[in-house]
């Protein structure tokens, strides 16, 4: 597959403060990559720069072949943007808002109007058409701001947090619409700090975290390269441990204890289990690994802000 | 700079937003000039006898034009740009399409200038109900013109302050200590003549006086000694101040 956006040694600084620390990665055409990472990792800065509308202190950034920073127009031309921060113009009604838009990428009237249904239609705000910003709930705002982006029947739809603060209806809306984009052959690029939705949609992920890239591959195969098959936990006092750790010897895995709780890392989660049940310890519980270890893993469980 | 026809996008875009406001900032443009016209114009006027061989409002007319046009495009690129920057976000969706940051601060400064010329004309009909009006049609026709390039140079002064404001309560700084100021400064109630030698001086930097000045010429039809030079001074002086407003707004847009 064609590579859509390559970055090498990427940076951006805001005076000392290094939001990008020299990062490199590759966005092929039709996939969906995510970028992860808790708050202030650079996220939203690297997709800024994918986007053009931050300048790159350093490294180089093309999109579409194109270096960023000699011809933004024509790079916004075929890019449509998700906004983490709802920047719909509370001015305007729905409709006003896309034909506006429209306008801003040199599409006609005629024309503006033709997609403007078709819009309102894939996100199901046929009926709000005539509404004002402020009588449309969280969960529409966002549903909108993915057709303003579509407007420009965009070849790169850059996603920055597209479901913060949406109920699991309106999110499962939104990620029903994202897939059907990729389908359609769009590239797209999302950030996210749900684990959940980086794997219900990305093909790849990177794991950023303090301006630099810690991980990168698919969900499947970095869950099981970092954590293995499943996740064994046992809410118990530090005392139990030795009892506890010694009572397992033999299995294959790896344990961590945070806070008031005990994690196994393993292949054979059911079997570890079977073993714990012997101690007959109070809350213990088997499931999945899932991204979201990857991710606590690698950054830290400690809070970052 | 990066300007092209996408900056009637962005006036197309304020024009949309300006629809549902339309009734109270006609009526909020008008006031202000409206009562300075009747209080100094009908009102002290009554008590000044003839102004050079004519009633003080036809002196009054074309400065308060001139101010008027100030004001509305001032406060259009104070707070109307501030609120659509920092509260409404419209410039962080403008700067994501092939819109420039350049082309949405042209765009609001070419805005500002609109309402500068439609609270001027506004003015110009209440001054014809009180019976002043230019001296001729083509005249009011230039005059009209004339708001449109104030708009301009106080829309982009304006801008300027904006692109350093870090809250509202700022503007006051930029509105009272030299917009309030300059209005009393610039020859809009009285002549500039009674002043001291250093106040002429003074008012000669301000380019409210040379808008004054330049307005009331229009208007009446009598040349003034050093108009050349006002209309002269003003457009380097709008050139200038329109190209750094442009480069401190994209400092604070593009980060």
């Amino acid at each position: 597959m064609a590579i859509l956006v390559k970055a090498s040694g990427l940076t951006k600084k805001y005076g000392d403060l290094v939001a990008v620390a020299g990062i490199d990665f590759e966005i092929r055409e039709g996939e969906c990559f995510g970028f992860l990472g808790p708050n202030g990792a650079g996220k939203t800065t690297t997709v800024r720069m994918i986007h053009c509308v931050s300048p790159v202190t350093a490294g180089t950034l093309t999109v579409g072949g194109l270096p960023s920073g000699i011809d933004n127009r024509a790079l916004k031309k075929i890019t449509g943007v998700i906004p983490q921060e709802i920047n719909l113009d509370i001015d305007l009604t729905v409709a006003e808002n896309l034909i506006i838009f429209a306008r801003f990428f040199d599409i006609g009237r005629r024309e503006a109007k033709a997609r403007l249904a078709e819009l309102l239609r894939f996100v199901e705000l046929e009926a709000k058409a005539k509404c004002k910003i402020s009588d449309l709930s969280t969960g529409m705002k966002r549903r909108l701001l993915i057709a303003r982006a579509l407007i420009n029947r965009p070849r790169l739809i850059v996603a920055d947090e597209p479901t913060t603060g949406l109920d699991p209806q309106a999110r499962h809306l939104i990620w029903q619409r994202l897939r059907q984009l990729k389908a359609q052959g769009a590239t797209l690029v999302l950030t996210t700090q749900y684990m959940e939705e980086a794997q219900q949609l990305c093909d790849r992920i990177v794991v950023m975290y303090q301006g630099k890239i810690l991980k990168e591959g698919t969900p499947g195969r970095l869950v099981e390269e970092e954590i293995g098959k499943e996740v064994v936990e046992i809410r118990t006092p530090p005392e139990d441990d030795a009892r506890i750790l010694g009572h397992i010897a033999g299995f294959d895995c790896a344990h961590e204890r945070v806070g008031d709780t005990l994690y196994f890392y393993c292949r054979d989660g059911h079997g570890m289990m079977k073993r714990l049940l012997e101690l007959d310890l109070p809350n213990t519980l088997n499931r999945p690994a899932t991204l979201e270890d990857v991710f606590l893993k690698l950054t830290g469980r400690s809070l970052h802000e | 700079m990066s300007l092209s026809y996408r900056i009637s996008y962005v006036f197309l875009r304020n024009l949309y937003s300006y629809k549902r406001f339309i009734l109270p900032t006609f009526l909020v443009s008008l006031v202000e000039p409206l009562f300075y016209l009747i209080t100094f114009g009908v009102g002290m006027g009554a008590y000044m006898g003839a102004f050079g061989g004519k009633p003080y409002l036809h002196f009054l007319v074309p400065g308060v034009l001139a101010s008027a046009a100030m004001m509305s495009s001032s406060f259009e690129c104070l707070y109307g740009t501030y609120v659509k920057i920092v509260h409404e976000k419209v410039y962080d969706s403008l700067i994501a399409t092939p819109v420039s940051a350049d082309e949405a601060v042209a765009g609001d400064i070419a805005w500002g200038s609109f309402r500068g010329l439609i609270s001027g004309s506004l003015m110009m009909i209440v001054a014809l109900f009180m019976g002043v009006a230019p001296v001729s049609v083509w005249r009011a026709a230039l005059l009209l013109l004339f708001m449109v390039f104030i708009g301009i140079l106080f829309g982009s002064l304006a801008m300027i302050v904006t692109s350093i404001a870090p809250s509202f309560d700022f503007f006051s700084y930029y509105t009272e200590l030299i917009m309030t100021p300059m209005l009393f400064f610039s020859g809009v109630f009285f002549p500039l003549d009674n002043f001291p030698g250093w106040m002429k001086t003074f008012a000669e930097f301000l380019p409210l006086t040379h808008a004054v000045r330049i307005s009331r010429a229009v208007f009446t039809g009598e040349t003034a000694p050093g108009l050349g030079w006002s209309l002269a001074g003003l457009l380097a002086f709008a050139a200038a101040i329109f190209t750094v407003s442009i480069r401190m707004m994209r400092k604070r847009l593009i980060k």
